[in-house]
């Protein structure tokens, strides 16, 4: 295939259903508002375990997503900010048949496949709906449901990299434009709250009790969040073509692996330096051209302190603002990636950041402004985005501004 | 207790739960060593220490805070049994 | 059948923000903006290493395995089926896993994470290539490591919170098998792990040969892996997924064959290291092929169809064409094996691709059963093929929801020959 140059690659929708409700306009009116959307569960039993709140996608919410019920609670989200997405693109019949579907997940269908096997071995009979159950356990449900419900032809695929899931789709997405295989991409991650996964992080001790503070120099674990979220990735030159409208273009990109230990972070972040080092170089920019982090932030004490050393050589203490969506939505697992592109770029689109919530007191080992509790206007360039999944999985992505 | 029994039970969460060889384990004494980086240890990493401690939490009804600096404690079997017994006293 | 047309009315209407036309990129001007595409490397295949029912080793393993074509497929040992039911799978045996993966080290690792770092290992040592931030994973299950969830899970439903146990939680992600072998050979370029049916070994292949071509990494280990799961198995013959499926004729893995009636599971992991040519040659590496291209797309059929029978405008197998001065191939792989539907799919597919054909292509399935790393042990095979100078070689994978992939391998050729 002759290509004359190398595609920029613009975002041309978003989509999302998050811990305030469905919709971009409520993710963003919460987000600028500071409104933390950590409260008590409802929709798993926590008794006995160290932390009895998360940030769930309200009821009202979920119910009014317009899908069908017998659809698992993770499909459910993801068909309606999927649908959210590619009608914001203005890409519909037609225009959607070429485009990729990458889909960050994890948990999958878990949610119900719990369920049903909390059942059966309480009950200690075979329970009904094992079928059902286990049909859209896996992760690459969502790919599979959002690619067939909306007439997605392209290549589909389903990465799963734990908490970088979301921002690694949006990565590979990017190359596969940048490749000349497709000139669109639905790219996203979706995740919904499920038993093993809150008591995974529970019996980890990473869980806090309260609503997560990442940064607050009393931090005592991450919240967990659920949510899925979507980006329409596009090749700048197709959009324009088709008068298309973006919101931001998706500057650079990069992935890089800790190899260290399976749970715990690289103890000088030599990973997450190297992640966001790789996406300046790909976005041809100089790291003084970044005006905001949303940093990864998750409140655990070895996270954020690492993420904040890891900060400071890359970009030099001071100067960047930096905050944490996680402290507003919780951690939304396989959709945070997607969901923190997102207010990564709505950052950028509005000029205002959003704050990090719960932050009394800033841990004196992170020498930069977090941006406690209240949103702060700024006129961005650009931005990074931060995904540092369990395990030493790095993801960096770069949102530019497309015109002042 | 005794920092005998206590050692029995370490043994027993050391095999079942960081699932080490029985025969192993019933080699080990008070003065085998627990954490990586120490030459004859049992070579023990800091995920193995989150097992272990909850192990521990449930066989003897303690709490441990995972904020606290305990390396002394988890260096070898004889000073996580004195912790244990010095937890287990404190009710 | 065509996809439901999608309801406007679904999504909110976009009616504040500010998305901008794409005519402006602030102070990067698109319009001066003409960033020339980097040349992509060639990239060649340097190592394989493979745990199955039937072999573990080096690429003389996998070799010796497929000459001999003895099937590693029989009655289930790990655990017992209902009578009257799906009963055959392809299992490795424990007592040979055992000696792969030093004690120490197995203490640590689930099953699935054991087969997965010993195939890296012994991948990584045919290939003799090093680690570090150069070397790149790419991971393909169909079902991860569920033994682990089981076991998660049930040490809750047992004993409450307190029997929740944080060493086994990280292997509930699907990942796991990523990050271990991350570790074990030391790759710190980036690492992906894909969930796809039946074909995720070579989408694997593929998608790292792009990851190396591109130079986001110099070199990737690269495969698939699966794990036989007693819940799993239970699920997918109760599904009528397994052979005999919901019919008569014997139990049995018999791919392209007029009484195919389903696949037969099998268990194992198989990995190959990619590498860029020249840095291969650089280093004096053993090269056993090259992979001269590799696509992927999609065929817009349900996830559950048993019969698909759509065409592929967008064929992976024709871009490949296209691209490349191709006349014809030696050899032909597919990813068939045994699932009726499947089979007749994708032998109409290939038939439109290449022409009619009276043989089918080649399925090693009935050796090694249907698991991650079979379409792994596909582009091996493929790669010895080549080796012994059967080339072009090509190596194709389609699953039912419609995942399809394509990739070529051929002998090195000493002299040059140009890429697009």
């Amino acid at each position: 295939m002759t290509r004359a140059a190398l595609p920029r690659v613009v975002v041309s929708g978003l989509g999302v259903v998050s811990p305030y409700g469905a919709g971009v306009k409520s993710l963003w009116t919460g987000l600028s508002a500071g409104a933390c959307a950590i409260r008590p569960v409802t929709v798993i039993e926590t008794e006995g375990l160290r932390s009895r709140v998360a940030a769930e996608v309200p009821a009202e919410a979920l119910d009014g997503l317009g899908v069908s019920r017998r659809r698992s609670r993770a499909d459910r989200l993801a068909l309606a900010a999927a649908a959210e997405a590619l009608a914001d693109a203005g890409l519909e019949g037609r225009d959607r048949r070429p485009a990729a579907c990458l889909v960050g997940a994890v948990g999958g269908g878990m949610h119900e496949a719990e369920a049903w096997y909390w059942d059966e071995v309480r009950s200690g009979r075979p329970a009904p709906g094992r079928q059902r159950a286990l049909r859209s356990v896996l992760p690459r449900a969502h790919a599979d449901a959002v690619a067939f419900r909306f007439g997605l032809e392209g290549p589909r695929e389903t990465l799963v990299m734990a908490c970088a899931s979301g921002a690694a789709s949006i990565a590979l997405g990017a190359d596969l434009i940048r490749d000349g295989v497709v000139d669109v991409a639905l790219a996203g991650g979706v995740d919904a709250l499920t038993r093993i996964c809150f008591m995974g992080f529970n019996a980890l001790k990473l869980l806090a009790p309260e609503p997560c503070r990442p940064f607050d120099r009393d931090r005592r674990g991450m919240s967990i969040g659920e949510g899925a979220a979507f980006l329409v990735l596009e090749d700048a030159g197709r959009c324009r073509a088709r008068g298309g409208r973006a919101h931001a273009e998706l500057a650079g990109a990069a992935m890089t692996t800790d190899a260290h230990h399976v749970t715990a972070p690289h103890p000088e972040g030599e990973g997450m330096i190297r992640a966001m080092s790789l996406a300046l170089g790909c976005a041809r920019m100089a790291s003084g051209e970044i005006g905001y982090v949303n940093a990864h932030g998750t409140g655990t004490p070895q996270n954020d302190r690492i993420e904040a050393l890891a900060l400071a050589r890359v970009f030099g203490e001071g100067r960047i603002l930096v905050s944490s969506t996680k402290s507003l939505v919780g951690h939304t697992m396989a959709a945070a990636g997607s969901v923190e592109a997102l207010a990564t770029i709505l950052a950028l689109e509005h000029g205002l950041v959003p704050p990090t919530a719960n932050l009394t007191e800033i841990d004196p080992a992170v020498p930069f402004d977090c941006v406690p509790g209240t949103a702060r206007p700024a006129d961005l360039g650009a931005a990074l985005s931060n995904s540092f999944g369990f395990g030493g999985q790095n993801v960096s992505l770069i949102f530019s501004r497309l015109s002042h | 207790m005794t920092e005998k029994e206590v050692l029995d039970d370490l043994k027993t969460i050391i095999v079942e739960r960081l699932r080490f060889d029985p025969a192993r384990a019933a080699e080990m004494t008070l003065d085998t060593t627990l954490p990586k980086g120490i030459d004859g240890s049992l070579g023990l990493d800091s995920l193995d220490f989150i097992e272990l401690s909850v192990g521990i939490e449930e066989r003897f009804g303690i709490v441990i805070d995972e904020r606290e600096d305990l390396s002394d404690e988890f260096l070898s079997l004889q000073s996580l049994a004195r912790f244990v017994l010095s937890k287990s006293a404190q009710g | 059948m065509a996809p439901p047309t999608p309801q406007r009315s679904e999504a909110p209407r976009l009616s504040w923000g500010a998305p901008r036309p794409v005519d402006s990129f602030g102070d990067r001007d698109v319009a001066g903006s003409s960033e020339p595409i980097p040349p992509r490397r060639r990239v060649v295949i340097t190592g394989i290493g493979t745990v199955n029912a039937l072999t573990s080793g080096g690429a003389s393993a996998v070799a010796e395995a497929i000459a001999l074509g003895r099937s590693g497929i029989g009655p289930l040992r790990g655990f017992v089926p209902e009578p009257g039911m799906s009963g055959l799978a392809a299992e490795i045996d424990d007592a040979r896993l055992a000696a792969l993966v030093d004690p120490a080290e197995a203490r640590r690792l689930s099953r699935i994470c054991r087969f997965t770092v010993a195939a890296c290992r012994l991948a990584m040592r045919d290939s003799g290539v090093g680690s570090g931030p150069g070397l790149a994973i790419v991971v393909g299950s169909e079902h991860g490591d569920f033994r682990s969830s089981e076991e998660f899970a049930g040490g809750y439903l047992q004993r409450g919170p307190a029997g929740l146990s944080p060493m086994i939680f990280p292997n509930t992600v699907m990942n796991t098998m990523a990050s271990v072998a991350a570790i074990a050979v030391g790759a710190r370029a980036p690492s992906v792990t894909l969930n796809q049916p039946t074909i995720v070994g070579d989408l694997a292949v593929a998608r790292a040969a792009a990851i190396v071509a591109r130079g986001n990494a110099e070199a990737a280990v690269a495969g698939g892996v699966d794990e036989i799961c007693a819940l799993v198995y239970r699920h997918l013959r109760d599904l009528g997924a397994l052979s005999p499926m919901r019919g008569g004729g014997p139990e049995g893995c018999r791919p392209y064959a007029a009484d195919h009636n389903g696949p037969v599971l099998g268990e194992g992991a198989t990995f190959l290291v990619l590498e860029g040519l020249d840095a291969a040659r650089a280093r004096g590496a053993r090269i056993v092929a090259e992979l001269v291209d590799q696509a992927w797309g999609n065929v817009p059929v349900s996830a559950h169809a048993a019969r698909p029978g759509r065409p592929d405008r967008g064929s992976p197998v024709g871009r490949l064409l296209a691209a490349h001065a191709v006349s014809g191939f030696r050899c032909v792989y597919g990813a068939g094996n045994g699932d009726a539907g499947v089979d007749d799919w994708e032998r109409g597919l290939l038939a439109r691709d290449l022409g009619p054909c009276d043989a089918p292509p080649l399925s090693l399935a009935p050796l090694f059963g249907q698991h991650g790393g079979l379409g792994a042990l596909r582009v091996a095979a493929a790669a010895l093929d080549a080796a012994r100078g059967v080339s072009p070689v090509l190596v194709h994978g389609i699953a039912r929801g419609g995942c399809r992939t394509a990739l070529i391998v051929g002998s090195l050729d000493p002299g040059s020959r140009d890429h697009e």
